[in-house]
């Protein structure tokens, strides 16, 4: 039995997983990080359009902090994210910005002086200050009362993974390529790190770990179309899920993104909308008006998903032979623009679809994106119930992004989630809970059933066929479990997933190999993939109530009253489905108590305490002026931060002295 | 159990390693060497080619480079320290391609399947490069070493006897189709490797149209020329060996003819 | 419209002992928009699920998928079968190691040359996250970026008969990351220290102008231009 020992194994090499890897590293841990595909392959590279950091040095950002920045995040969560957590990543998304500039992001600068720009389809003149020249710029995204987005381009995330990449590999930490792990080594109390298969050689091999980091990045594939990279199977979550003590939140909070490309299903940014781009029906009128003249395009993601939906459920979609579709036009930006600040979007159209998108507008359709739920954790990155268990990033239910992430959170989440829990994972290490007092008994039993488990799946005894049972999955998370929900396509939903996890213990399999084999690698994330369905449809028929990018037809209302909660997934050993439970967000405690965002009609059934907290938070408003301090009355956070992360913000308006 | 913490890299400032300059040195002298070996040859056909005007005007301009117009009379020594010096950048320059030459026989293979694969110009332009190179390893020391020797050998008819009744021809049409492809190709590179162009493609484009119509018109003068000597020669070839006497030329000197 | 394509793919796994390097034939038929990945997840779907190949983001900016194209170097994920004929060949990226049929190791191949070119910004390890970025000329910044957009997916190495020839060039992948470094105002090397390890014929003194790399970059980078100002600016330090 092949063993090896190290203090922090990190499981995931994206942007969030890199990053704790850093942080650990740097405190002097020994960290090794696993990754499916080389580091710099990981999903984190699609993230287009920018990170979300106040810093307030663009003319339309000015004015822009944190608090504005959290307030958008817990409006556009649907007052379901955590809100301290919310706080702390506000907090320190400046700084995650700044110290990757440090670290080799080419961020685009603000250039002073005069510069034309579209706004609501009209070409309009800002002008940017001299004292601002040469520091980071932001663009405009969905749902968002400032620009804040930071970008490169339209490839940030690209640039970003690629800076922390280069740390990582100038820290010298060992980033372990097409190695997956296939189970956590766990007694029910603690976690000792993984089994892990080689995708190579298909060799199994025991990473004991006093800390064990998932970073696996979201859910995205068990929809058949969406914008995620093939990766992105939900398989840390399941491990978690597996261990049948952590759960996994909110697993039914799924976002789809306005503009995909029809039908490829790849992402265009929404930094086309926030750069000025327009939404446009098979009559090339501009509809997003008609049905929220507030915010238009940039209003919420999930918000203009339905509409759009909606639209097309008019009748007003444009046909294709993929189904309908709607039109993204930025023809409007000029190709100057697009050729500096939307070259990704330009390189997709030319190749997937054939077009130049500065002359023909861009045929897009809502899509599966971006998955809010995951592994359950508390602000440091631990699981609650499986101690050594850390997860961040998309992988993670941190719970930053309640029911709907906002555009450019996402990205940022990633990092700062890193900076933030690379901490909290060497604080755990340095405790005494952080000794591993593992048995290579548990290992060694760990790893021989997981090997007669693959050997079981390579014989490929059963009758069952993989893609089969794959595409019908895809084919009912799609219908019944995405933009809109309701309780009998619900119910008949998790029947069939039931049904289909079952036959998916029974593959047949044409290829034996134990090494580099797909099948078989199918063979064993298909049932975890059904397992993660089933939690995710289970969470969207229990939730009787819209939320977000959780729309119920059957259940209009946001429902405060009783739905004001979290939903938890656990998934015992022996049995046939998850346990549900939910976890109460309590309002008293809230900074910014629910309210209405302001898209269409207010339909919320509120809280009995909303009102009580609003009177509250309310006198905490008018009896201080300074806007740290009157945060820290209505609800302290800091003391959550490790310390070197606690000092303040400098901004143009915010100068320290 | 594996416990390996990841290894100590050394710090990128170590002053432990400093790099050797003559990489760089080389690489500028290969480049160098071979400019002034393409522009030289450009110059050498210039010369040669006007035997196409008359055997005076070649005589002439063989008689200037002995410095007769100078000195009154020539001095074959000037031409051989001309061509010693030509020698030693070419050896200098064979010796440092030789380190760019695949150096065995995988690599001979590997590259060939490459190029042969790939289907791309500049890299079939390479082995053309290397094949005309390695030719020159052995044509280009034979007439050297001649030049370097006899050096009053060059006029009109000494060059013509040398072509024809000295059975030279094969070689300097080999040589000739071998120096103009390789020095326009390495002039091209040249150009490639050293200049960032701000729109590479178009660059390219029209330096390649460059580089063929100054090969394609260097090898027609050659050949041309090459004919005429062979003309010349056959004409001759009843007096070979006998000293040319330019017709139109006032004060030439009268040269002993050897026996 | 309705072709069949014939797919030629080549089949191999190294650590079989009893298999040997071949190619196999798959027919099917095009469906419009069809790109490389599509039909090889066609294949792999409908006749042979044992095909190993390496897809991620199928977008074009994870740089998973370069594999020979016809011969050329290429990204599966975004080439159209359109744009091929009815034949169609695809073998692994050469000069990198085998996987098994298609996959090939890129990863490593890219870990090592970044550990050897030390290929990571040097910061001075000053900044103060709390404060103020130290600000960039707006074009600076553009220009960085422009650098920065190779994806890693080893097409120039794969391009380039010098790369082919001697394992151990560096590539253009090398040199450009060199170059962005080298650009970049942030960090604090020095023309000497790019030199120590580029300076060689490993590196920038190895390539040959064969100018494969330029041409074949699925990102379009100015391959061509960067090397050559590297080689002017690093030729200097032989002085």
């Amino acid at each position: 039995m092949k063993i090896q020992q190290t203090d922090v194994l990190v499981i995931g090499g994206g942007l969030a997983g890199q990053r704790t890897a850093v942080a650990t590293r740097r405190r002097g841990l020994d960290t090794v990080i696993l990754s499916l595909v080389p580091a710099k392959r990981s999903h984190s590279v699609a993230a287009q359009g920018g990170m979300q950091a106040s810093l307030g040095n663009c003319a339309k950002g000015a004015g822009d902090n944190e608090d504005v920045h959290f307030e958008d995040t817990v409006r556009g969560s649907d007052w379901g994210c955590d809100q301290i957590v919310a706080r702390m990543f506000c907090h320190m998304a400046p700084k995650a910005v700044r110290e990757l500039a440090a670290w080799g992001v080419a961020w685009n600068r603000v250039a002073k002086g005069d510069r034309e720009v579209v706004i609501n389809g009209q070409k309009v003149v800002i002008s940017e200050a001299d004292a601002a020249h040469g520091l980071i710029t932001a663009r405009d995204f969905g749902g968002t009362k400032k620009w804040r987005t930071c970008h490169t381009s339209d490839g940030t995330g690209h640039a970003m993974l690629y800076a922390v990449s280069d740390r990582v590999i100038g820290e010298g930490i060992p980033v372990l390529e097409r190695q997956e792990a296939l189970a956590l080594i766990h007694d029910g109390e603690r976690c000792h790190g993984a089994v892990v298969r080689d995708l190579i050689t298909g060799e199994l091999s025991v990473f004991l770990a006093r800390a064990t980091v998932v970073a696996t990045g979201g859910y995205g594939r068990l929809w058949g179309v969406s914008t995620n990279a093939l990766i992105n199977e939900g398989m840390g979550a399941a491990l978690a899920l597996e261990t049948g003590v952590a759960r996994l939140a909110n697993m039914e909070a799924v976002q789809f993104h306005p503009t995909a490309i029809v039908p490829a299903g790849i992402l265009v940014t929404e930094g086309c909308r926030g750069d000025g781009g327009l939404l446009l029906d098979a009559d090339g009128h501009r509809f997003m008006p008609d049905y929220e003249p507030d915010k238009k395009e940039l209003a919420s993601r999930d918000v203009v998903s339905r509409r759009m939906a909606e639209h097309m459920r008019k009748g007003k979609g444009v046909r294709s032979p993929y189904g309908d579709h709607l039109w993204l036009d930025i023809t409007g930006l000029g190709a100057a623009h697009i050729d500096r600040n939307l070259r990704e979007v330009k390189d997709i159209c030319q190749y997937f679809l054939g077009i130049d998108p500065a002359r023909q507008p861009i045929p897009v359709r809502p899509t599966q994106h971006y998955s809010m739920g995951g592994i359950r954790t508390d602000y440091r990155g631990q699981s609650p119930w499986l101690a050594g268990l850390f997860a961040c990033g998309e992988a993670a239910c941190w719970d930053l992004h309640g029911f709907n992430r906002l555009g450019g959170n996402s990205v940022a989440e990633t990092v700062v989630a890193g900076m933030l829990i690379g901490e909290y994972v060497a604080d755990f290490c340095a405790s005494p809970e952080g000794d591993l007092n593992f048995s290579t008994a548990l290992a060694r039993e760990c790893l021989e059933r997981e090997q007669a488990s693959l050997a079981a799946m390579a014989a490929g005894r059963g009758g069952e066929d993989g893609v089969a049972i794959r595409r019908r999955m895809e084919a009912i998370l799609t219908d019944s479990v995405g933009l809109f929900r309701n309780g009998p396509a619900l119910e008949s939903a998790v029947a069939e997933l039931a049904d289909l996890y079952r036959r998916s213990q029974r593959l047949a399999m044409a290829n034996h190999g134990l090494d580099a084999n797909p099948q078989l690698v199918q063979a064993y994330r298909l049932p975890r993939m059904l397992k993660l369905a089933l939690t995710v449809a289970m969470g969207a028929l229990a939730r009787t109530e819209s939320r977000g990018a959780h729309f119920r037809e059957d259940f209009p209302a946001r429902n405060d009253r009783d739905w004001l909660n979290r939903s938890l997934a656990c998934w015992r050993g022996g049995e046939d489905l998850p346990r549900l439970d939910h976890e109460v967000l309590d309002v008293m405690f809230m900074e910014l108590p629910p309210g209405f965002r302001g898209y269409g009609e207010r339909n919320i059934i509120d809280h009995p305490h909303t009102a009580l907290r609003q009177a509250d938070v309310d006198d905490f408003r008018e009896g201080e002026t300074d806007r740290h301090k009157r945060q820290t009355h209505m609800m302290a956070f800091k003391q959550y931060l490790p310390v070197q992360y606690r000092g303040r913000n400098e901004r143009l308006d915010e100068r320290f002295s | 159990m594996n416990n390996a913490p990841p290894a100590p890299r050394p710090s990128p400032f170590s002053p432990f390693r400093r790099t050797s300059p003559w990489p760089a040195r080389l690489d500028l002298l290969q480049s160098g060497s071979g400019l002034f070996l393409g522009l030289f040859m450009w110059a050498h056909m210039g010369f040669v080619s006007t035997i196409l005007i008359s055997p005076d005007a070649f005589w002439t301009v063989a008689r200037f480079f002995e410095g007769y117009f100078i000195f009154g009379r020539p001095y074959p020594g000037l031409v051989s320290l001309v061509v010693a010096l030509v020698f030693a950048v070419l050896v200098l320059h064979a010796f440092l391609a030789l380190r760019k030459f695949p150096g065995d026989w995988t690599q001979y293979t590997v590259f060939w399947r490459h190029a042969g694969r790939l289907g791309h110009g500049d890299t079939r332009l390479w082995l053309l490069q290397v094949a005309t190179g390695f030719a020159m390893f052995f044509l280009a020391p034979v007439h050297l070493y001649q030049m370097l020797v006899h050096p009053e050998l060059i006029g009109p008819w000494e060059s013509a006897d040398r072509v024809w009744s000295g059975g030279f021809w094969p070689l300097y049409l080999v040589l000739l189709l071998a120096v103009e492809l390789h020095g326009g190709v390495g002039l091209y590179r040249l150009a490639v490797k050293w200049i960032g162009f701000r729109d590479p493609a178009s660059a390219r484009r029209r330096l390649l149209f460059l580089k063929w119509g100054m090969t394609v018109f260097f090898l027609v003068l050659g050949l041309f020329s090459l004919a005429a000597y062979v003309k010349l020669g056959m004409d001759h070839a009843d007096q070979a060996g006998e000293r040319y006497r330019p017709v139109g030329v006032w004060n030439a000197p009268v040269q002993e003819t050897r026996t | 419209m309705g072709r069949r394509l014939t797919l030629t793919v080549f089949r191999h796994n190294p650590r079989e002992a009893s298999s040997r390097p071949g190619t196999r034939d798959y027919v099917l038929d095009e469906t419009p928009g069809m790109t490389l990945f599509v039909a090889l997840g066609r294949i792999r779907d409908e006749q042979d699920p044992g095909l190993n190949f390496d897809f991620v983001c199928r977008a074009g900016v994870c740089g998973s998928c370069a594999m020979l194209i016809n011969g050329r170097p290429g990204l599966a994920c975004r080439t159209l079968t359109a744009a091929l004929p009815e034949r169609i060949s695809l073998f692994p990226l050469p000069g990198f190691e085998l996987i098994g049929d298609l996959s090939v190791n890129t990863g490593k191949w890219m870990r090592a040359m970044s550990e050897r070119l030390r290929a990571w910004l040097h910061d001075a390890g000053d900044a103060d996250p709390d404060r103020l970025e130290a600000p960039m000329e707006p074009a600076t910044a553009e220009a960085i970026y422009e650098l920065e957009r190779c994806i890693e997916c080893g097409c120039c190495v794969a391009g380039c008969g010098t790369a082919q020839m001697r394992p151990d060039f560096v590539g253009a992948v090398g040199l450009n990351k060199i170059a962005r470094f080298h650009l970049d105002p942030r960090d604090v090397r020095s023309d000497a220290d790019f030199y120590e390890v580029v300076g060689d014929d490993s590196g920038v003194f190895g390539c040959m102008s064969l100018l494969g790399c330029q041409d074949v970059c699925p990102k379009g980078l100015s391959l061509q231009t960067q090397i050559a100002w590297l080689r002017r600016t690093l030729a200097r330090q032989g002085w």
